[in-house]
């Protein structure tokens, strides 16, 4: 079997999806390299500072679905100014004038102008897919360019977005011929939407399966769409208030009652929670329960919801559902695989939930392989039974509210703790660590954790062995967040080859230096070091001993980046 | 259309070497190809099969008149399938190129998924190996592609 013809061959390949395997395929020969670049539809690149978009259409023109990944993960944690950069705009014009096939497009944490919008809007005659993940940059004025001109829209979906009012009511912006939505989410826009043009698009739209409102929309505007939208699959509820002896309630109570498909439910974002038993008849179907911005949702209340949930499988929580909600949780969600329990006050290290919690989860819910728990307190027992319970970890995101707290029990550092995960859980791809932790924890990590592809690091270990444990142990490592560590330029420097097999390092309030990154970035030529520094203004010529505030590393084929703002230094 | 299988008539199929293949209409029409020959009146007797040697038009067959059977179920077409691609490298790669050539494309997916499962997570040079193909890059090409993947594409 020598010589598949290439139509052939690029019908094998629609076959092959996923990106690894594609560029597996692509060092085959010239023959398989050309036939892959001009089939590859869906491309994804992992950092928009890693290449230029030239390189982009050169490699793959035909692109219709692109994935871009802008500013570092800490962005999530407002650890990087607005201003960093990431900016979409380039790449858009450039898609513009080469690959009017574009189909899809989604973002994550990027800047997105109005006028990166409506260029969008206008290139591609074949759009149907747009994604924002942590965006900002725009108004609403940008999503009525979208709205009046992708005549093919199909899926519109703002998630997490910083979202300025422009003057325009962008939801009235739908012609009255936009037929084809299929998922539409603004639940994370603050202002007001038209509801008159909201209901007549729920009402045209037959193929909507995912509908999330923002806490605008109230409860009688709610049972309007579910009567003009039974099939929906994917709620999100905006305001949830309303007397339960009124007229739209008792209406309410009806229509949910011919909603059989809704699987995953969010949103809440204002609840009288009285009204919840209108609800109910969704709940014994409910996969996924998204309940981290239902502030108003607590106590028996809550636990009474829960208990409706018996399918669940993917839990958003936040922390006021206490220990004693988890154990609810634990009683009631046999299937559950995914757990995330975020703080409600943050700035205040005050959470309602435990090691104990936890446990519970950990017997109840054997399935369990992502989790993302904010909490009070942790102990190396608790964390050797969740281990042992629940040795399906993938995602393992433990983030103790009080940084560099000890097991609260024997004051011992959490290192056996975090041991037993990293040992048990021979599939984890993610850990994220929290609490006090000398050297040894990175031992086990570097030492058993063969998988993990991103780790975050705060307020740990005591000296510069720690990284060097988990740089040489960690093979599959491509992402590293280290923050208010003892990490200083030996740790830095030691095994700077290592870096050129991984996406990124950040590293924040540590040891590290002016002269180790520039050391650093002598060794490494063809990885960008870029120094960030917002806060105090440099000096004209800094002491190379000056402490780096933030220093975020990153490969890239094409050089430094042009756009850094003055408070970047590239080196 | 008059292909009903209580009425279907013969057709005459002549392979590449010269083999001569009978076979109900209804199951040969599952051939885009051939159909079209049949719709326009044009299906001479015996049909000349230039590209498709006997012992491939005979595998061909064999699958189309499996699909052809309106009681075979949809688990059972499914399971038929699943043993049918179980076969080595030389016959996949000749029902894969019939299949192309005779335009059917339920056999030509069934067969391409059969070659894209071989391909899956193997590496370049194992996949060379499987399908005996010469890496023509040259070294600095090669780790020029290998970078840009692993560095913008991963």
């Amino acid at each position: 079997m020598t010589f598949f013809p290439e139509e052939v061959l690029e019908h094998i390949f629609s076959f092959l999806p996923s990106h690894q395997h594609r560029n597996s395929i692509s060092l085959v020969s010239k023959t398989w390299f050309k036939v892959e670049r001009l089939s590859r539809h869906r491309v994804f690149v992992g950092n928009c500072y890693a290449l230029t978009p030239q390189r982009l259409i050169a490699r793959f023109p035909r692109v219709r679905a692109l994935t871009l990944k802008g500013k570092p993960h800490v962005a999530d944690f407002n650890s990087v100014s607005p201003h960093w950069g990431c900016f979409v705009f380039p790449w858009i014009v450039a898609l513009a004038q080469n690959c009017p096939s574009l189909q899809e497009i989604k973002l994550k944490r990027m800047v997105v102008s109005d006028n990166s919008l409506d260029l969008l809007s206008r290139s591609f005659p074949n759009f149907n897919s747009l994604v924002l993940v942590g965006c900002n940059g725009f108004t609403t004025d940008g999503l009525a360019a979208i709205a009046s001109n992708c005549r093919l829209l199909e899926v519109l979906d703002l998630q997490e977005n910083e979202v300025q009012e422009g003057i325009s009511q962008w939801l009235s912006c739908f012609p009255e011929s936009c037929t084809s939505l299929v998922s539409l989410n603004f639940a994370s826009l603050k202002g007001q939407v038209d509801l008159t043009a909201l209901e007549k698009l729920v009402a045209r739209c037959p193929n909507l399966r995912s509908l999330r409102l923002n806490r605008t929309v109230p409860l009688d505007m709610l049972q309007k769409i579910l009567v003009r939208a039974p099939q929906l699959v994917d709620l999100g509820i905006g305001s949830y208030v309303q007397q339960t002896r009124s007229e739209s309630y008792v209406k309410l109570c009806n229509s949910v009652l011919n909603c059989k498909s809704v699987q995953n439910l969010s949103g809440f974002w204002e609840v009288f929670p009285p009204c919840l038993p209108a609800i109910y008849p969704v709940c014994w179907n409910l996969t996924s329960l998204n309940l981290s911005y239902a502030r108003g949702i607590r106590g028996l209340h809550l636990n009474r919801l829960i208990r409706q949930c018996q399918k669940l499988q993917r839990l958003w929580i936040l922390d006021c559902i206490g220990d004693m909600g988890l154990e609810v949780v634990a009683n009631t969600c046999k299937d559950l695989q995914e757990l995330r329990v975020f703080p409600s006050d943050p700035y205040n290290a005050i959470s309602s939930v435990t090691e104990g919690g936890l446990v519970a989860i950990s017997i109840g819910c054997p399935k369990l392989h992502s989790l993302l728990y904010f909490c009070l307190q942790m102990t190396n027992a608790a964390l050797i039974t969740i281990a042992k319970n629940c040795p399906n970890f993938t995602y393992f995101r433990l983030c103790i509210l009080n940084p560099k707290m000890p097991d609260h029990i024997t004051l011992q550092p959490l290192d056996e703790g975090f041991g037993a995960i990293v040992q048990s859980c021979k599939k984890l791809r993610r850990l994220s660590l929290s609490g006090f932790l000398t050297d040894k924890v990175f031992l086990y990590i570097g030492m058993y954790a063969e998988q993990l592809e991103m780790l975050s690091v705060a307020f740990a270990g005591k000296g510069d062995k720690g990284m060097l444990y988990v740089l040489n142990g960690c093979r599959n490592l491509r992402k590293l967040e280290i923050r208010d560590s003892p990490f200083d330029d030996a740790a830095l420097l030691a095994d700077v080859v290592k870096y050129e097999r991984m996406r990124f390092l950040w590293i924040s309030s540590c040891e590290v230096t002016l002269g180790g990154c520039k050391a650093l970035a002598k060794k490494v030529p063809m990885l960008n070091v870029e120094i960030i520094n917002e806060e105090d203004q440099m000096e004209e010529n800094p002491d190379d001993s000056m402490k780096v505030e933030k220093m975020y590393l990153y490969r890239t084929l094409d050089g430094p980046r042009k756009d850094a703002p003055d408070f970047v230094w590239a080196l | 259309m008059s292909l009903s299988p209580s009425t279907s008539k013969m057709l005459s199929l002549k392979s590449s070497d010269g083999k001569v293949l009978e076979v109900e209409e209804h199951v040969a029409v599952l051939c885009e190809t051939i159909k079209s020959l049949v719709e326009d009146g044009c299906a001479d007797s015996p049909i000349p099969l230039a590209n498709v040697d006997g012992a491939t038009l005979g595998n061909v067959m064999e699958w189309c008149k499996k699909h052809a059977d309106q009681k075979a179920s949809a688990d059972d077409l499914e399971d038929w399938d699943a043993e049918f691609v179980e076969r080595d490298q030389g016959e996949l790669y000749h029902l894969i190129m019939a299949a192309n050539y005779l335009n059917i494309k339920g056999l030509l997916d069934l067969i391409c998924q059969k070659v894209a499962d071989m391909i899956k997570g193997k590496h370049p040079e194992k996949i060379r190996e499987i399908f005996n193909i010469e890496n023509d890059f040259t070294p600095e090409q090669q780790e020029q592609i290998r970078k840009d993947n692993s560095w913008a594409f991963e």
